[in-house]
């Protein structure tokens, strides 16, 4: 379970409050979705989940533990995958299983089965031998995919997992998705496709301008803001909380 | 140090399955080896002398010329004068060779091994030597067969030693700095462009490790690539040795025992995880390879221009000259071929060294965590 209390993130560099006020909760065998325009926050709330940035303020709690404290056991408990990471390409999806198996201090018996699974899933068992650069987009996606979740990772998190992939492979993530959380895994999913929420998502959290302005299950979300759709729930979250806009409603 | 080993495998099999690297990291310097022999079997010696001598003490000989090279006429002289006081004296040149028949079954020839017309005059001498044995000596020693002929190199070991002792910080220190700002830079730069620096960021291998395993690399390969360069130098003065050309390499009759040899490497490989390390840090703040190459270029620069300024140093220098990073490694090598290299100078060089790099793995380790590399 992870629980997020009021975390901030101000950059030094460019002194941008990228994240000004975020909590929320997310339980095991759950998927949560996070939604929120472009800049909102997302991705720097992410990434301090993940333990890739260090919050300005505020606590990120792994099962009451804080991230701070025990990063490092923390970390092998969970998995984080974005666009933007990419694995070597000089190597074989079989090679990057077993460094990053023993990167997690995995057994040698239990990074086989765990690759076999995974591999065996996502279609990669054949190409095993070829290296990761010569693959498509959406194949060097699926590896990107089972290598992160090798070591059988309690919590999940995924950044915009399907963008750019066709659809067979999108349906493919999403279905393992699904399977994660019927194994009780914590997953969150940050994205701002809103049929993808509907389809998989339980509870939904909506960042605007670096605040969560909604948190509640996502059948709620529509009903709660005295809208038909989810669509049009996110809008009016949006509008009514985006600094710009209030400026113009004023 | 958990995951160190790993991270350096990893980083080793990265750089060994680029055949691009293999191919000029190690192909390169050999083709540049057999470039070197080629161009000096094709450019004749240049020397100051209007003739070459063959000397002869304890035999008498006339004076004649046997034959010509480079347009030089090759005299045989016979010589009363004892052969040490002869050869110290001015008629003696470097392209010159003594032999001394004083005890005629047991022949010394003296030449100077680093030139190429005293060497081919050794060679003849020995010849000659040994073909002359049946006509003159064959009547009064019939059961031997052969002559022991003895060839001595002259010139003093520290003097043989020397220019080479001036020139290999600058050979050793141009081909680290370039490979390691080649190598370095592609670490995490090089992550950083292929998007694979976050899941090493998202791995339980704590920094240190990773970056250590990094510079370990680094520190290897580079070191391996600069050992071919120096070997293909070295192996480049044996060929021109036995082809009897100018060395265009300048090791020929180089003499190193084991225990200069692995001072020097200990030297080596402190210079080496310096300079891996340095770069690892610029490398952090690199968003690309060839940035980061570009950002090494200043340090290769004063690298190389602390090997340059080593070159021209003479006599014994200061305590405080061997606390100047770079510089104190090279005039460090530069004393301990030269034999004259003191214990506090070797530990104010190891400690200085060990100093800067703590503060350099330091800074690299803050740097590693910091939102500006990682942001």
């Amino acid at each position: 379970m992870i629980t997020i209390e009021h975390l901030k993130k101000t950059f030094k560099k460019n002194k941008v409050e990228a994240v000004k006020d975020v909590s929320l909760e997310v339980n095991n065998g759950e998927i949560f979705a996070l939604l929120g325009p472009n800049g909102a926050g997302k991705t720097t709330t992410m990434r301090m989940l993940s333990s890739l940035l260090i919050p300005t303020d505020g606590k990120i709690f792994y099962d009451s533990v804080p991230l701070e404290q025990d990063t490092v056991s923390i970390r092998k408990r969970i998995a984080f995958l974005t666009n933007e990471i990419r694995l070597d390409g000089q190597f074989t999806p079989d090679e990057l299983a077993d460094y990053y198996g023993r990167l997690y201090e995995m057994k040698p018996e239990d990074i086989k089965k765990n690759k076999k699974e995974l591999f065996d899933y996502f279609g990669i068992t054949e190409f095993s031998n070829r290296r990761y650069e010569t693959f498509s987009t959406g194949m060097k996606q699926k590896t990107s995919i089972a290598i992160c979740l090798l070591h059988d990772p309690d919590t999940i998190i995924f950044d915009e997992p399907t963008n750019g992939l066709d659809i067979l492979t999108q349906r493919l993530i999403e279905q393992y998705i699904l399977k994660l959380r019927e194994e009780g895994k914590c997953i969150i999913i940050s994205t701002h496709i809103l049929d993808l929420v509907g389809r998989l998502a339980d509870r939904v959290g909506v960042i605007v301008d670096g605040k969560s302005v909604y948190c509640g299950k996502v059948e709620d979300m529509a009903s709660s803001q005295g809208v038909e759709t989810i669509d049009e729930a996110f809008i009016k979250l949006y509008e009514e909380n985006h600094e710009e806009s209030a400026i113009v409603k004023k | 140090m958990k995951g160190t080993g790993l991270i350096f495998g990893h980083e080793m099999k990265k750089i060994l399955k680029e055949k691009s690297i293999l191919f000029g990291f190690i192909v390169l310097p050999i083709l540049a080896l057999l470039f070197t022999v080629m161009l000096s079997m094709a450019k004749p010696a240049s020397d100051s002398v209007s003739s070459y001598n063959m000397y002869f003490f304890g035999v008498s000989v006339d004076s004649i010329s046997i034959a010509q090279m480079n347009e030089k006429d090759i005299y045989i002289v016979s010589i009363d004068e004892n052969p040490e006081d002869f050869m110290k004296s001015e008629n003696f040149h470097d392209e010159d060779v003594l032999v001394d028949y004083s005890d005629p079954m047991d022949v010394k020839i003296y030449y100077h091994e680093s030139n190429d017309i005293s060497n081919y005059l050794k060679s003849s001498a020995d010849s000659f030597v040994r073909e002359t044995y049946s006509e003159i000596y064959k009547g009064f020693y019939p059961k031997i067969s052969f002559r022991n002929v003895i060839t001595r190199d002259i010139r003093p070991k520290e003097e043989v030693n020397r220019v080479i002792a001036m020139l290999l910080p600058y050979m050793l220190i141009l081909p680290l700095t370039a490979n390691i700002a080649n190598f370095a830079g592609d670490t995490i730069a090089g992550d950083k462009e292929r998007g694979t620096f976050y899941q090493a960021l998202l791995t339980p291998v704590p920094p240190l490790s990773l970056i250590m395993g990094k510079i370990f690399a680094v520190s290897l390969i580079s070191l391996a690539s600069s050992a071919i360069y120096i070997s293909c130098d070295v192996l480049g003065s044996r060929i021109c040795e036995a082809l009897n050309v100018q060395d265009a390499f300048g090791f020929a009759g180089v003499h190193v025992p084991p225990h200069q040899f692995l001072l020097i490497l200990l030297y080596a490989i402190l210079l080496c995880y310096l300079f891996s390390n340095l770069g690892v840090l610029i490398s952090l703040f690199c968003k690309d390879t060839s940035h980061a190459q570009i950002a090494q270029i200043p340090v290769t620069l004063l690298c190389t221009m602390a090997a340059m300024l080593s070159m021209f140093r003479f006599g014994v220098s200061p305590s405080v000259h061997y606390l100047i990073p770079v510089y104190n490694v090279c005039i460090i090598f530069q004393d301990i071929l030269n034999a004259r290299v003191k214990t506090t100078n070797m530990l104010l060089v190891a400690v200085s060294f060990i100093v800067l790099s703590v503060a350099v793995l330091i800074v690299t380790l803050l740097s590693y965590k910091s939102e500006k590399v990682r942001g």
